[in-house]
C-alpha cells in the first residue's frame, strides 16, 4: 500500500473516531450533573428566564434532535455557540489552539533536544558519573509533580531572579516571526522569555521519560548481534552508535513521542494554569466548570482530531525510520 | 543512501544543536526585548511600567475575563468589572455605596410608579455622538423587554417592577415606569442598568456588540482579545475630567498565586481575591500592599425550617449559639471578615444596628436542642468548594462546633457548586438540601433585594416561611415613605435575627493586592473603577 493510501485510510478511520468522540461527549452531558441553565441564569432567575434560556439554547428539544442538529452543524463546519459568552465556539477554540500547540511542540522538541542525547550518553557510558547523572535527573524528572515545579521555576526564576515574566503568553511564534520579518529580532527574545519556563515545566517529565526510553533501547541494540559484526567490520563507533544502534533506537521513542505529543495539546491543563496561559486546557476546564457544552465537545473534537492526526503522522514516520516497516 | 546521510546524526551536531537551545533559553532569560508591541504592552518582558512617552498605563488582574461585552447581557461581576470602564448608567454609587447622579444628573418621582430621570447635557459616546433620551429609554427598554435591542437580557429581574421607560416630550427627560410602588428603583438604577447608544446597537449584530464597545464611560476601547485580555485607552471628551489613567489593561489569571506572582513581579497592578496565605508575601515584599474591604455578600447556613431538627425555632437558634463565629473569623478568616447577626449588613438600608450577634454559649446551645425535643438529630451541611473565600473551612469549623455539642452529630458534605446551585434554583423548597452553606450578593446596598428572595415565603431562593416576616417585608415593599419603609425593614430583620432561619455568619471581605505604585482604595460593591486611580 502506498503512503497516500494508507493516510487516507487512516483518515476514514480518523473521522469514525471523531464521530464517536462527538457521540460520547454529548451524551455525557446528559448524565453529568449540573444543568447549565444553573451557570449561565443568576441565582435568584424566574423559573420564566430559566426557561427562556432553555429555549433559546435548544435544551428543551428531545436529545435526539439536539443531536442530530449538533452532527448537522459539525458537518457544516459550525461548532455551536458558547452558552455564557454566545460566541461562536470555534473562534474561541481556534484562537486558542495555537498557544497550546505552540507549548507542546515546543516542549516536546526541547525535551528531544535534551532527552535523546542523555539517553545516548548514560547508555554509552553505562556506569559511569554521567550514566548516574542522567537516570538520577531521568528519575527526578519523573517523580517531580509539574505544578510544583511550575511554581518553584516561577518563585525562583521570575519573582527572586527576575529572568522571566512570571506567567502569561505576551505573543505569538508568527507573531515573532512577523516582526523578524522586519528585522527586529527581538519578537522572538519576548516569544522565548515567555514560553521557556511552561516548556520546561511542561516537557520535564517528558524529557525524562525519553531519556530512559532511549537509554534502555540503546542498551539493549548495543547487546545485539549486529552491533558486534559491525564493529568487527571496522566501522568508527560513532557510526555504530548512531546510524545503526540510535536509529533502531529511535522507533519506540516515535511512537511515544506521537503519543506524548497528543496528550500535550490536551493535557497542558495544569501548566496553562500556573502560567496563566491562554491555551486549550484551560478553555476547557473552565467549559467544563460551567457546563458550557458547545465548548467542551468542540475542544474535545479538536483535541481527538490531534490525536488522530499526529498518530496517522508518526505511524508514516515509521517506514521512514525503520524500511522494514510496510503499510497495511 | 541519501535517506541515510540525512538522518545520520553525529556526536558534534548533537552538541551543537544542545548548545544552541541552551544559549538560546539563556538570552531569552537574560535579554530586554524592544519596541515589540505586544497584546499585553509589555514586551520588554515583566513590568506594566509607565509604557511610552510617560503613559500613566495600569493593568488589573481577575480570576476570569468577561463572557462578552454586551453591559446588558450578562450577569457576573467579572464581566461588570471589564464594562464599568467604558459604560455607565443612569446613576451611580461612591465608594461607600451612596446614590450619586451619573447620566442623569436629577431624578424625581413623578407619582407612585414613575421616576422621572433628567438626562444630563453634553455627555459624548466613544463614536462621538452625543447622549440623548432615546438612548438613555432604549437601554431600559432593552433590559426590561424582550423585543427591544434584539435581546432578552439576564439583568430583567435586576430592574425589577419595571416595565417600560419612555421619553419625556419636551424635556430631556426619560420616565421609568414600573408594575407599582417601587421604593427601590433609584436603588437598582445606581447598580443596574448601563446605558447603550441606540444607533449603535441596531446597526450591530449580537457578536459585533459582544467584542466592540461604545459607552460614555471614562475609558474606550483599544484592543479586545477574547479571553486574554481588554485594552482601554483614557477617553479625551469623557463628560467629567479625563481619567488620570492613560491606559488600562484587563487580564486573568484563574490561579491566586499566579495573580500574586504577577503583582509582585510589578506585571500587574490590582489582583483580586487575594488568599489570606499569601497576604504575607505581598505585604513583605515592598513594592505592593494588601487591601481589604467589606463587600456586600453575606455568608450564611440555611435551615429549612419544613424538616426536622430544623422546624424548630428553638434547634435553629441552638445551631447560631453553638459555634464560636468570633474565632472562625479570626482563625479562618484572618479577620478578612465581619461577622453577622442577621441577614441585612450594616451600612444597607434596613439593617437594624439594635440586633446582636449570637454569643458562643455552648451550655445554652445544648439546652435549646434539648429544649427543641431534637436532642441526638444528626445534621449534614452542604457547602460548595472555592466558590467564597474559605467557604469549605468555614464549613468545617462549623459542624466542629456543632459536634461539640454531646447532643447533634454533624458532618460536612462537599458539594459541587453547579449542583448545589441547580438544587436551590429549582424554585421548589423541597429540592433543596436541609442545611447548606451559600453566599449571596447584593450590590443595592438596600435590605429588600436579600430579604424578598432568600427568606420571604415566595422567595426563588427561600428556605423560610414566617407570616409576620412576609407581612412586614410586604409593608415595605409598599410604603413610599423612606423612613417608615426602613422601621419596616428593621423590623424585619428583627424577626430574622429572632427566629434564626440562618446560622449568620460572615460578612465577606473582598481582598486585593495593589502595586505599590498606584493610589487607589477599594471599594464594597466590589468594582474596580480605574477612573479612581492616580500615580502614586
Amino acid at each position: 500500500m502506498s503512503l497516500g493510501r494508507f493516510i487516507l485510510k487512516r483518515a476514514l478511520q480518523g473521522v469514525f473516531v471523531i464521530w464517536g468522540v462527538v457521540t460520547v461527549v454529548f451524551l455525557l452531558r446528559f448524565v453529568t450533573p449540573g444543568d447549565p441553565i444553573t451557570f449561565i441564569a443568576p441565582l435568584d432567575a424566574s423559573p420564566a428566564l430559566r426557561q427562556r434560556i432553555a429555549a433559546e439554547l435548544g435544551l428543551n428539544k428531545p436529545l435526539y434532535v439536539q443531536y442530530f442538529d449538533y452532527l448537522a452543524e459539525l458537518v457544516r463546519g459550525d461548532m455551536g455557540y458558547s452558552y455564557i459568552s454566545g460566541t461562536e465556539a470555534s473562534a474561541r477554540i481556534f484562537a486558542r489552539l495555537p498557544a497550546t500547540v505552540e507549548l507542546a511542540v515546543v516542549a516536546t522538541l526541547v525535551a528531544v533536544a535534551l532527552s535523546i542525547p542523555l539517553g545516548v550518553v548514560s547508555a554509552t557510558r553505562r556506569h559511569e558519573p554521567a550514566d548516574y547523572a542522567a537516570t538520577t535527573f531521568s528519575l527526578a524528572g519523573i517523580s517531580t509533580p509539574n505544578f510544583w515545579l511550575g511554581i518553584m521555576l516561577v518563585l525562583v526564576l521570575s519573582v527572586q531572579f527576575d529572568l522571566f515574566p512570571t506567567s502569561r503568553r505576551a505573543l505569538g511564534f508568527v507573531d515573532a516571526l512577523g516582526y523578524l520579518a522586519q528585522g527586529n529580532p527581538n519578537g522572538l527574545i519576548v516569544w522565548a522569555k515567555y514560553i521557556t519556563l511552561p516548556a520546561i515545566t511542561l516537557g520535564t517529565y517528558f524529557t525524562a521519560l525519553i531519556t530512559r526510553l532511549t537509554r534502555s533501547g540503546m542498551l539493549d541494540e548495543l547487546g545485539k548481534s549486529y552491533v558486534r559484526a559491525t564493529r568487527a567490520k571496522g566501522l568508527p563507533e560513532s557510526l555504530v552508535r548512531y546510524k545503526h544502534a540510535l536509529r533502531n533506537t529511535l522507533i519506540p521513542v516515535i511512537t511515544v513521542l506521537g503519543l506524548q505529543l497528543g496528550s500535550l495539546i490536551g493535557g497542558a491543563v495544569i501548566t496553562e494554569a500556573v502560567f496563566a496561559w491562554p491555551g486549550l486546557g484551560t478553555l476547557v476546564i473552565n467549559s467544563i466548570n460551567a457546563r458550557d457544552w458547545p465548548l467542551i465537545q468542540g475542544c474535545l473534537i479538536v483535541i481527538g482530531t490531534s490525536f488522530v492526526v499526529v498518530n496517522i503522522a508518526v505511524d508514516a514516520l515509521y517506514a521512514y525510520v525503520n524500511p522494514r516497516v510496510v503499510y497495511d | 543512501m541519501a535517506d541515510d546521510r540525512q538522518s545520520r546524526i553525529s556526536r558534534r551536531r548533537y552538541l551543537s544543536l544542545v548548545g544552541s537551545a541552551a544559549a538560546a533559553a539563556s538570552v531569552a532569560g537574560c535579554a530586554g526585548g524592544d519596541e515589540i508591541q505586544t497584546p499585553s504592552g509589555d514586551g520588554n518582558g515583566g513590568g506594566n511600567g509607565s509604557g511610552n512617552g510617560g503613559e500613566f498605563a495600569v493593568t488589573i488582574t481577575q480570576g476570569q475575563l468577561d463572557s462578552g461585552l454586551d453591559p446588558h447581557d450578562h450577569r457576573e461581576t467579572t464581566t461588570d468589572i471589564v464594562l464599568m470602564q467604558a459604560y455607565e448608567g443612569t446613576l451611580d454609587r461612591d465608594a461607600e455605596g451612596k446614590v450619586v447622579p451619573s447620566l442623569a444628573e436629577e431624578y424625581e418621582q413623578v407619582d407612585d410608579t414613575t421616576l422621572r430621570l433628567f438626562v444630563r447635557d453634553g455627555v459624548k459616546f466613544h463614536s462621538g455622538d452625543e447622549l440623548t433620551p432615546e438612548d438613555v429609554a432604549f437601554s431600559i427598554n432593552r433590559i426590561v423587554n424582550n423585543d427591544v435591542g434584539g435581546l432578552a437580557s439576564p439583568q430583567k429581574d435586576q430592574l425589577a417592577g419595571v416595565t417600560e421607560a419612555t421619553v419625556v416630550d419636551g424635556e430631556r427627560a426619560v420616565d421609568v415606569v414600573s408594575d407599582g410602588v417601587n421604593p427601590v428603583l433609584v436603588s437598582l438604577l445606581a447598580s443596574y442598568g448601563d446605558v447603550m447608544q441606540k444607533s449603535w446597537v441596531e446597526g450591530r449584530q449580537k457578536n459585533q456588540i459582544n467584542s466592540e464597545v461604545n459607552g460614555t464611560g471614562p475609558f474606550k476601547l483599544e484592543r479586545y482579545t477574547e479571553d486574554e485580555e481588554v485594552v482601554y485607552t483614557k477617553f479625551e471628551e469623557y463628560w467629567r475630567d479625563p481619567a488620570a489613567v492613560d491606559r488600562v489593561t484587563l487580564n486573568a489569571a484563574a490561579e491566586s498565586s499566579t495573580r500574586v506572582n504577577q503583582l509582585v513581579s510589578g506585571e500587574t497592578d490590582i489582583v483580586v481575591n487575594v488568599p489570606p496565605q499569601e497576604v504575607g508575601r505581598i505585604n513583605n515584599q515592598g513594592n505592593a500592599r494588601v487591601e481589604a474591604v467589606p463587600s456586600t455578600r453575606i455568608i450564611y447556613n440555611a435551615m429549612r425550617y419544613d424538616v426536622e431538627p430544623f422546624s424548630s425555632r428553638e434547634f435553629r437558634r441552638a445551631m447560631n449559639y453553638a459555634i464560636d463565629l468570633e474565632t472562625i473569623v479570626k482563625e479562618v478568616l484572618s479577620d478578612f471578615a465581619d461577622a453577622t447577626s442577621q441577614p441585612t449588613l450594616e451600612g444597607f438600608v434596613g439593617y437594624n444596628p439594635d440586633t446582636d450577634i449570637y454569643p458562643y454559649d455552648p451550655d445554652e446551645a445544648e439546652r435549646l436542642v434539648e429544649e427543641s425535643g431534637h436532642a441526638g438529630a444528626s445534621i449534614e451541611l452542604h457547602t460548595p468548594v472555592g466558590r467564597y473565600l474559605k467557604d469549605l473551612e468555614i464549613a468545617q469549623a462549623v459542624v466542629g462546633y456543632i459536634n461539640e455539642l454531646p447532643n447533634v452529630d454533624a458532618t460536612v458534605n462537599q458539594r459541587d457548586f453547579g449542583t448545589l446551585a441547580g438544587e436551590l434554583t429549582t424554585g421548589s423548597i423541597e429540592d433543596k438540601p436541609h442545611f447548606y452553606l451559600i453566599g449571596w450578593g447584593n450590590e443595592t446596598f438596600d435590605a429588600s433585594q436579600t430579604l424578598i428572595p432568600l427568606l420571604t415565603s415566595e422567595g426563588v431562593l427561600t428556605s423560610w416561611s414566617n407570616e409576620e416576616f412576609d407581612d412586614l417585608v410586604a409593608q415595605s415593599n409598599a410604603e413610599t415613605d423612606e423612613n417608615a419603609r426602613e422601621q419596616l425593614l428593621r423590623q424585619a430583620n428583627q424577626v430574622a435575627h429572632d427566629e434564626a432561619p440562618w446560622i449568620f455568619l460572615n460578612r465577606q471581605y473582598s481582598v486585593y493586592g495593589a502595586s505599590g505604585r498606584i493610589e487607589w482604595t477599594p471599594r464594597r460593591d466590589e468594582s474596580i473603577k480605574a477612573y479612581s486611580i492616580s500615580p502614586k
